[in-house]
């Protein structure tokens, strides 16, 4: 066997000549990619181009229809994806895998017991993973339940899970599209841990910023083939965004701040009590006008999603509280309502709030088009029409797809986002509530979806657009505010503050010295 | 013209897989069918010839499997209503007990011309459903009482109460055993006529075809069904939508009260020209079987109601004609249940894939 010597071979995987087709649709095109033993490699391309297929063959979670893996210089055929578990590759999933109502330790050994004959021994599996966490530098609750905890916690329990059966080889599927900017400088301590002690991590995400930033080794893929693997030092980020799309990509917004009409949203000391009876909001008071963009920037919990949900109507506002839509009191009125009356809604939980995988490609999108609009006469699909609303969605956002029949989960993750974003911008609506519109996306549709948006505000539609990619508020947004601990802190105009300025405003750090700026 | 043409169903590939679903499942059934009928010292032959014969084998045979296919498919699809939005109506057979009293009452209390007095009877006995069903929903939107306890519970209610309620109905008459607690007799103008002589296939299999049709477009045409179909599938996402969840909720169970309320009452107009006490014997868990084996879809409903029915009266027929009992064809139904699970879909595109496979395979060489 050769794991008892490194030096038998440089590369620790080999894909050859991968293919994976989808009918017609070739997802992976002979995939030939070498991984070298104990670095970051970054996997890099638009949405669709293979990325999430190439690593499920790997784990075995999709069955390739050509190609071999070559792990360790010798080829393997993975029986199931606990087989390829065995064989040392790992996989934290984007979305996660745990199971709420157990406790962290609990969710750490599930399927991977130590085994003292045919009982668990809970001494043994404690110990395993306590010197994992111990070595790794992870520090986590172990007797808490899983539903107690913050995202970013989370990730790490899904780490050390892969850690615990044994992983040499770690797949993160875009760790990073979930985490806060504290969170990822978090994983890329571990990341780099993990790679001194002679793991090896295959690194998916579209911010270019980070694959510079971790990475030893960049491989690019485009619709579906593999087209090299590059020195971060032989690259720039505009560089590896040309070759990712195969055009020149232009990485900056290059926002005019423009005239400013009538006021569209006038929110008067909004608050929110949720069920628990903390509160999330406290007297939050703001105006949107036609053709104006507000970017909410914070840290990821900070009180952004009730914000919004409660503009929206899916959430109950306090006593008190006021919010006019065009001079119109809106407080608490419903989301059908709210559509009616052309207020459009990019969720941030896109999964869970912004589509249903298990519908067609038309029938997501037609979702709030269909009352908010409806077709003639009011009470059928006209189905003619929603095909229609479809294929133009479709097009003008890219989206990736066979057929506006198939099922929304055939999709990859960028392709769903563009779906999403492309049905409520394509309603003319004149008030935008947008949380994240780029997440997961590629740089090409990034460049897209910016160039989309502030095209719709030069038109006079007013946007409240909350990021949490600060970056994105920044590039995008007429005036910023920033949101720490359900309050909001005045951010300046375009252009006014810089990042480290703003970053103090979302952690707290002299909040009160800019609360009377203006 | 236009909603005929596309109702023509295409034959996708979904299609295809679903038509080999339940050939495949039938086939497998049968082949286990033989053997447990050799096991019995049985004659193989003898036995299937009789099974046959008891669901298609002459004209009474196929009226009785129609006649069993009438309410098989009424309370399937009522329960393929409620079940495709994510709501768990157990309450079916409650519901259609509602549905039969006062389908009868309305029979045999009231004198109307004949087309007239079955809608009225049905109609009335829709209602009565959908009254009965109105309950729970209430109870789960106000007092967020789970609707599956509610319903399985108000079912034991609705067969006592109808009971106590005929006794009152016929108090003077004397009733000393359940057989006795029944309605008189509808008048003629209310039932439902035999479209095959001596047999109660009655003009009732128009009315559970109409419902399935109009279930179908219902969903494929309105967007009430879309809505209805999408907060089954993603309630956050239909909400975030648009949809009214809580009035959704309400209407599908509703409706499915009222499908089921009408099932009792084409019971009592077709078959028994009476309400009876304690006349279902389970029909509201056969709904839910077989909505679980359609899939939830319409058009399975509808399949799967047939099946069910002729393996119904095809084992009466081979109970008396051979040694074997009925219980036999009990045993068959729940495999048929069984095979019917199984991931075709699955295993269809596993085939496919091993053939792009093979095919790359060759074009490399
Ligand atoms: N089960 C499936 N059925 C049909 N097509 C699929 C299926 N899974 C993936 N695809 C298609 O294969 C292509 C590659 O998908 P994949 O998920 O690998 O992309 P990706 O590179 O991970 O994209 P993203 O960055 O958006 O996540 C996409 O066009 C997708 O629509
Ligand atoms: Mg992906």
């Amino acid at each position: 066997m050769s794991e008892k010597n490194p030096n038998l071979s440089e590369y620790v995987l080999e894909t050859r000549d991968i293919c994976k087709y989808y009918g017609s649709l070739k997802a992976n095109d002979h995939i030939s990619l070498k991984v070298k033993r104990n670095t970051i490699h970054a996997i890099v391309g638009e949405n669709g181009a293979g990325k999430s297929t190439l690593m499920g063959i790997l784990t075995d979670t999709v069955k390739p229809d050509y190609g071999d893996i070559i792990l360790n210089g010798e080829k393997v055929v993975f029986k199931n994806p606990m087989d390829a578990a065995r064989h040392g590759i790992g996989m934290i999933y984007q979305e996660f895998m745990l199971a709420p109502n157990f406790s962290v330790f609990e969710n750490i050994i599930v399927g991977f017991e130590e085994k003292n004959g045919a009982f668990i021994d809970y001494k043994k599996s404690r110990e395993k993973v306590e010197r994992i966490c111990h070595d790794y530098g992870f520090n986590l609750p172990l007797d808490d339940l899983i539903n107690e905890l913050p995202v970013a916690m989370l990730q790490q329990i899904e780490i050390v899970k892969v850690l615990y059966r044994g992983a040499d080889l770690i797949i993160m599927d875009e760790p990073t599209s979930t985490l806060t900017p504290q969170g990822i400088e978090g994983l890329f301590q571990a990341m780099r841990v993990l790679k001194e002690s002679g793991k090896t991590i295959l690194f998916i995400t579209h911010k270019l910023k980070e694959v510079f930033e971790v990475s030893d080794e960049i491989s690019v893929l485009r619709l579906g083939k593999y087209v090299g693997t590059y020195s971060p030092d032989s690259l720039d980020q505009q560089k590896l965004a040309n070759l990712m799309v195969g055009r020149e990509v232009i990485l900056q917004a290059n926002k005019k701040p423009g005239e400013l009409g009538e006021t569209i949203l006038s929110v008067k000391n909004l608050s929110v009590v949720d069920e628990d009876n903390i509160q999330r909001l406290k007297n939050v008071s703001f105006d949107i006008h036609a053709g104006e963009i507000l970017g909410i920037a914070g840290v990821a919990g900070s009180g952004q999603q009730y914000l919004v949900k409660t503009i929206f109507g899916l959430n109950k506002a306090a006593e008190g509280s006021k919010i006019e839509y065009l001079g119109e009191d809106i407080t608490n009125s419903s989301p059908r309502e709210n559509r009616a009356k052309h207020i459009g809604y990019v969720p941030q939980d896109r999964m869970g709030m912004g589509c249903d995988t298990r519908s067609s490609i038309w029938e997501n999108a037609i979702m709030g088009y269909h009352r908010a609009h409806g077709f003639n006469p009011k009470w059928l699909i006209n189905h003619k029409e929603a095909n229609a609303f479809t294929d133009k969605v479709v097009d003008d956002f890219a989206v990736k797809v066979q057929s506006i029949n198939n099922n929304v989960g055939s999709l990859s993750g960028g392709n769903v986002q563009k779906l999403i974003v492309g049905r409520e911008f394509s309603q003319d609506n004149k008030l935008l509530l947008i949380e994240d519109p780029t997440r997961g996306i590629d740089v090409g549709a990034i460049e897209y979806i910016w160039a989309k948006l502030l095209e719709f505000a030069s038109q006079g539609v007013a946007v409240l657009l909350v990021s949490h990619e600060l970056n994105e508020v920044m590039e995008l947004s007429d005036r910023i505010m920033v949101m720490y601990n359900g309050e909001l802190y005045n951010g300046g105009k375009y252009g006014e503050l810089d990042e480290s300025a703003l970053g103090l405003l979302m952690t707290g750090g002299e909040a009160k010295q800019y609360e009377d700026f203006e | 013209m236009k909603i005929l043409n596309n109702l023509k169903l295409r034959f996708s590939e979904n299609t295809g897989i679903n038509v080999a679903r339940y050939i495949l499942s039938l086939i497998a059934t049968l082949l286990i069918g033989i053997i447990l009928i050799v096991a019995n010292n049985a004659d193989i032959g003898v036995a299937v010839r009789e099974l046959f014969k008891g669901a298609f084998g002459s004209k009474i045979a196929i009226g009785n499997t129609i006649h069993w296919a009438i309410p098989c498919m009424l309370v399937g699809i009522a329960a393929s209503v409620a079940f495709k939005s994510g709501v768990f109506n157990l309450g079916l057979e409650g519901q259609l007990y509602f549905g039969a009293l006062v389908a009868a009452c309305v029979g045999y209390m009231i004198e109307l011309p004949p087309i007239i007095h079955h809608f009225a009877c049905i109609f009335a006995g829709g209602i009565a459903g959908l009254l009965y069903a109105l309950i729970p929903a209430l109870m789960k939107l106000y007092f967020k009482v789970d609707e599956v306890i509610s319903t399985l519970l108000m079912n034991y209610i609705a067969v006592l109460a109808t009971e106590y309620i005929t006794l009152l109905l016929i108090r003077g008459n004397s009733a000393t055993s359940t057989q006795s607690i029944l309605t008189p007799f509808i008048h003629k103008s209310a039932e439902l006529t035999p479209i095959i002589k001596g047999t109660s296939a009655t003009t009732g299999l128009f009315i559970a075809l109409g419902i399935i049709l109009i279930v179908y477009l219902l969903y494929k045409y309105t967007l009430t069904g879309y809505e209805m179909k999408m907060v089954g599938q993603n309630l956050e996402f239909s909400k975030a939508g648009g949809v009214n969840a809580n009035k959704m909720f309400v209407v599908i169970f509703l409706v499915s009260g009222f499908i089921a309320g009408i099932c009792g009452a084409v019971e009592v107009l077709g078959v028994n020209h009476r309400f009876i006490a304690q006349f279902s014997s389970n029909l509201g868990w056969d709904g839910v079987m077989i909505t679980r084996v359609a899939g939830n879809s319409p058009v399975g409903v509808l399949l799967v109601s047939f099946i069910w029915a002729a393996f119904k009266t095809g084992a009466m027929q081979m109970e008396r004609a051979t040694t074997l009992n009925r219980y036999t064809m009990n045993l068959l139904q729940a495999l048929f249940v069984l095979f019917i699970s199984i991931d075709y879909g699955m295993l269809y595109f596993k085939y496919k894939a091993k053939k792009a496979r093979e095919a790359i395979g060759k074009e490399e060489k």
